[in-house]
């Protein structure tokens, strides 16, 4: 019988994509409501007011939604990764981090504050498959609009 | 329920002279898949305990449903002190992904005391071991 | 035996049950009168020795559908045996005597959907708790905890707090229309 591989208490070995925990970058939420509303677990709470911001010629006054809570209670949370997906904007990110268990429940609610620091640990994404057909985005940019193949 | 004997592994560079006792004796409660990760952890780490003074841990890894509630609760009151409770993976921390059942205790802390609480679902086996280290840096001198 | 040969043996055998065959698997609904002579063609006849599973369908008022899983190792064929028992009485002939291995799974009927299976020898719940009340897995049994519950998404972009106005809101999945907690 092969000998299982050692524990390592660091993240650097993970793959791509691995799941340990849920980044938030603030400034890509909308405040659409996805990713509450398509948790299986409702373990995110998401609580915003709308703000009237006044267009700065003569044009009309635009409504937009203000975060003012965005927590993911991680006591619940099974790791499905459908809030990641379902969000338009791009908001939501894995992070490889696993260790941070709690002495009391109540934190493992992870609030905006703590949601942000996770984007730190989130790494860059895979480059892609050498031959790939280029990206939407680029596609769309037009002909001579980059390379595919390079990280980004 | 296996009773093993843990000497906890230390990150790289971390020297032996931290005030965290390096020994636990885990008495792994695996209801669930949670058990898969906790035994995971325990084969690679299982050994022979030097001293004598441990404290007892009871990981309840997996789903607590209504029927089996009962015997997590003896299993806790059955262990001897010192004695301290480690709630591994979103199910046995408050339900997790069958909090919305008709059968399922919507956490382990609804029955006994728990000291610490790994998120994950399932937590890698590394999470144990993370949990493991704050439960004893936070353990004190509690009985 | 050929795919070809079984439905035409069950067309023979069972005179009331009609069949269909899909990518190796056969699909056999009959009526309840002819349910063990079903299960004794599937396992005699049709070379099914593999009893794998047997549950329930709420089909709500058509009545509860009995399925049962059954394999042919030496043919490697699948047979899903089918039947329906009316709501107000749901009543079966057990298959234990067929099969040994239905015991657990009709005591998990039993006590998911209130199917009654006659000549069980313990038809004791297996599952749940004692003193549960109910047949969870009925469609009318509703998820409690799921209408209790505050929704988190029920909220409008935007929306601060519950409105001053209750319109219609967001109800969860899982929770019937119009259903509120008792």
């Amino acid at each position: 019988m092969t000998e299982p591989p050692a524990l390592d208490l660091d993240t650097g070995h993970l793959p791509p994509r691995s799941r340990g925990v849920i980044a938030l970058l603030e400034e890509n939420c909308t405040v659409c409501m996805l990713c509450a509303r398509e948790c299986p677990d409702w373990c995110i709470y998401i609580e915003s007011h709308k703000q009237t911001v006044p267009a700065p010629d003569s044009g009309r006054p635009r409504v937009r939604n203000v975060l003012d809570r965005f927590a993911i209670d991680f006591s619940l949370c099974m790791y499905c990764g459908i809030c990641i997906e379902a969000c338009p904007y791009d908001a939501l990110f894995w992070s490889p981090e696993f260790g941070y268990p709690e002495t009391g429940i109540a934190g493992l609610t992870h609030e905006r504050d703590r949601l942000r620091d996770w984007m730190q640990t989130v790494p860059p994404p895979p480059a892609h498959d050498p031959g790939a057909p280029p990206p939407r985005e680029a596609q769309a940019a037009g002909p001579g609009a980059g390379p595919a193949g390079q990280a980004g | 329920m296996v009773a093993v004997d843990l000497p906890l592994p230390r990150r790289q560079g971390e020297t032996e002279a931290a005030s965290v006792p390096a020994w636990v004796r885990v008495f792994d409660a695996g209801l669930a898949c949670c058990a898969v990760e906790v035994s995971a952890a325990l084969r690679r780490c299982a050994g022979q305990l030097p001293g004598d003074a441990v404290v007892n841990v009871l990981v309840v890894a997996g789903t607590v449903t209504d029927k089996l509630a009962p015997l997590v609760l003896a299993a806790y009151q059955d262990l001897p002190a010192p004695r301290r409770v480690l709630s591994f993976g979103a199910c046995s921390n408050s339900g997790g992904p069958y909090w919305d059942s008709y059968c399922v205790t919507k956490g382990a802390d609804q029955l006994i005391p728990v000291d610490v609480y790994v998120p994950g679902c399932p937590p890698r086996p590394e999470a144990l071991i993370h949990g493991l280290r704050l439960l004893l840096s936070a353990a004190g001198d509690r009985p | 035996m050929t795919g070809g040969q079984l439905l035409g043996e069950a067309a023979r055998r069972l005179p009331g049950a009609r069949c269909a065959a899909e990518e190796g698997t056969v699909t056999i609904d009959v009526p309840r009168e002819e349910w063990l002579a079903a299960l004794a063609f599937a396992r005699d006849t049709a070379g099914c020795d593999f009893f794998d599973w047997l549950t329930a369908v709420d089909e709500q008022e058509k009545g509860l559908a009995v399925v049962v899983h059954l394999y042919s190792i030496e043919d490697r064929r699948h047979l899903l045996v089918r039947t329906l028992v009316p709501p107000d009485d749901p009543v079966l002939p057990t298959a234990t005597p067929l099969f040994r291995g239905a015991a657990w799974a009709e005591r998990e009927t039993h006590e998911m959907f209130g199917v009654v299976f006659n000549g069980h020898p313990g038809l004791a719940p297996l599952l749940l708790p004692d003193g549960f009340e109910g047949h969870p897995l009925r469609k009318d049994f509703p998820l409690v905890t799921r209408a209790a519950q505050d929704w988190p998404g029920a909220r409008e972009p935007g929306e601060r707090a519950a409105p001053a106005r209750p319109r219609r809101r967001l109800v969860p999945p899982g929770v019937p229309e119009g259903w509120s907690p008792p």
